[in-house]
C-alpha cells in the first residue's frame, strides 16, 4: 500500500485534485453559495498544514508502534516491553509491503516498544565479542534518538542498562548503567552485524539474547 | 438542529473541510520535503542528510526527517549516501551501465562495515539471477592496477569481472552507501564517494 502511494503519489494527486475542482464547478454553475466552502477550506488549510507537520515525527513513529504491537514481523505481534529479533536480514523475497525489506542485508534487525509507566527495565545485552551492534531508542514524541547502546557508544561486552520513565527516582542496581528516558513510551530498533550467510546463526543467537525484563521482579529476587 | 445539519450538508462546508485538510496534508509535505533538501548536502550526486535523529532538532527538520528518512540513525552511527542520478545529473536506469571507481584507498572508511546497496526508486530490493542486492567490505573485490576499486552497475555481467558486479533492474533504480560508524573522515565532511559513471 506504502509503495503503491509513494510509487503513484503525483498521478493520485492530479486525480484527487481534479474531483476537487469538479465539485467547485459543480456548485458554482448550480448557483449555490461557494463562500462558505471557500472560508471553511481555508481556515483548516491554515490550521492544519502546521498541523501534519508538527504531528508528523509523531504519525510515523506511531506507524512503526502498531507494525509491532499489532502486526509483528512474521511470528504473531511482539508484546510490549519486548524485544524480537529478526531471524534474517532484508532481502528481495520480503513481501512488497514490509518495512524489512528497505534495510541492509548486512543486519539483523530487532524492534519492541516499551511502555515505562509501571517502571524502569533492564536491558539485558550478552557479550558480542567485538561484533557491530547497536540499540537505537527512539523518542516517539519527536522521533529524535535519545540513546543508544552499542559498540560505538557502550562496547562491544556483556552489559546490563536500567531504563527508567520521567520521574522515576529510584535506585539503579550496581553494576548497571541508568538509561533515562524523556517519555513513556520508547520505540527501540536494534541491529547486529552480519558478517554472511554462514554467520547469520551466530548473528541470531545473540541477537536473541538482547532481552528486556521489568526491574521490580529482578528486584525481588536478589 | 435539524435545519442546521441541513444548511452544513447544503453549504459546502463539509465539502471545504475536505479539501482544506486534503491542501493542508500537500502543503505540509512540499514544505518537508523543501527542508529535507534544504538540510540535504549532495557531493558527486550523493545526497546525505547529517542532522536527523538528534534531540532538540526544530519541528520542522524533525518533521522533514521524519518524511525523508524515517528512524534513521544518528550520522556517527552510520552515515547514509543516495543517489538515482549519475555524475552528470542523468537518471540511473538499467538500460545503461555504469563504473563506480573508488579511487585507491578511498572505500568509506567505518568502524564496522561498509556496503552498497541496489534497489528500485522507492527503496525495495529487485531480485536478479545471482541473488545479489549488494557489494560490501567483505565482497572479494578485484582491484585495478593503480589500487583503485570499480564496481560495475548494469544488468548483464561483465565478462571476467563478475566480482565486482552490482547487477541492475531493467528499469530506474537508487544507490543507497552505508558506512556504519563512519570514521574520521567522513564526519568532518572531507571525504567525499565518486560519482557513478555511465560506462564508455
Amino acid at each position: 500500500m506504502n509503495r503503491l502511494i509513494l510509487k503513484y503519489g503525483i498521478p493520485l494527486t492530479v486525480v484527487i485534485l481534479a474531483v476537487f475542482a469538479w465539485v467547485i464547478y459543480q456548485r458554482i454553475r448550480g448557483g449555490s453559495d461557494i463562500v462558505p466552502l471557500a472560508v471553511a477550506a481555508v481556515i483548516v488549510w491554515l490550521v492544519g498544514a502546521p498541523a501534519f507537520i508538527y504531528l508528523w515525527p509523531r504519525l510515523t513513529v506511531g506507524g512503526f508502534k502498531r507494525a509491532i504491537v499489532k502486526h509483528g514481523f512474521g511470528e504473531g505481534p511482539i508484546p510490549v516491553n519486548s524485544l524480537y529479533a529478526m531471524p534474517s536480514t532484508p532481502s528481495p523475497s520480503e513481501s512488497r509491503g514490509s518495512l524489512l525489506a528497505t534495510g541492509t542485508d548486512d543486519l539483523l534487525y530487532l524492534g519492541g516498544w516499551l511502555e515505562l509507566k509501571d517502571g524502569p527495565l533492564v536491558l539485558h545485552v550478552p557479550e558480542m565479542a567485538g561484533r557491530y551492534y547497536s540499540l537505537q531508542f527512539t523518542n516517539p514524541s519527536d522521533s529524535s534518538n535519545f540513546a543508544y547502546v552499542g559498540t560505538r557508544t557502550t562496547g562491544t561486552g556483556a552489559g546490563e542498562y536500567v531504563i527508567s520513565g520521567p520521574g522515576w527516582n529510584g535506585s539503579v542496581p550496581e553494576g548497571m548503567t541508568h538509561i533515562p528516558s524523556p517519555g513513556h513510551s520508547v520505540l527501540v530498533i536494534g541491529r547486529v552485524f552480519v558478517a554472511n550467510e554462514s554467520d547469520l546463526p551466530t548473528a541470531y543467537g545473540l541477537a536473541k539474547q538482547v532481552a528486556l525484563a521489568p526491574l521490580g521482579a529482578r528486584g525481588l529476587t536478589r | 438542529m435539524g435545519s442546521v445539519l441541513a444548511w452544513v450538508a447544503q453549504s459546502g462546508v463539509v465539502q471545504g473541510i475536505i479539501i482544506g485538510a486534503t491542501f493542508a496534508f500537500l502543503t505540509a509535505i512540499l514544505i518537508m520535503n523543501s527542508v529535507a533538501r534544504a538540510a540535504t548536502t549532495t557531493v558527486n550526486g550523493w545526497s546525505t542528510l547529517r542532522e536527523c535523529g538528534r534531540p532538540g532538532n526544530g519541528i520542522l527538520l524533525r518533521a522533514a526527517c521524519a518524511k525523508a528518512l524515517p528512524l534513521v540513525n544518528v550520522f556517527e552511527e552510520a552515515a547514509y549516501w543516495t543517489t538515482t542520478k549519475d555524475g552528470t545529473g542523468q537518471p540511473l536506469s538499467g538500460r545503461h551501465e555504469y563504473v563506480l571507481r573508488f579511487p585507491a584507498g578511498q572505500l568509506p572508511p567505518n568502524g564496522a562495515f561498509w556496503s552498497l546497496t541496489m534497489t528500485d526508486t522507492v527503496g525495495y530490493m529487485v531480485g536478479n539471477a545471482i541473488d545479489r542486492s549488494s557489494i560490501d567490505d567483505r565482497t572479494a573485490l578485484q582491484k585495478n592496477a593503480d589500487g583503485s576499486v570499480d564496481i560495475y552497475l548494469q544488468r548483464d555481467a561483465p565478462p571476467g569481472r563478475e566480482q565486482n558486479w552490482l547487477p541492475s533492474p531493467s528499469g530506474k533504480f537508487k544507490l543507497t552507501l552505508r558506512a556504519y560508524l563512519p570514521g574520521a573522515e567522513i564526519l568532518n565532511g572531507s571525504y567525499r564517494v565518486p560519482p557513478v559513471a555511465k560506462a564508455q
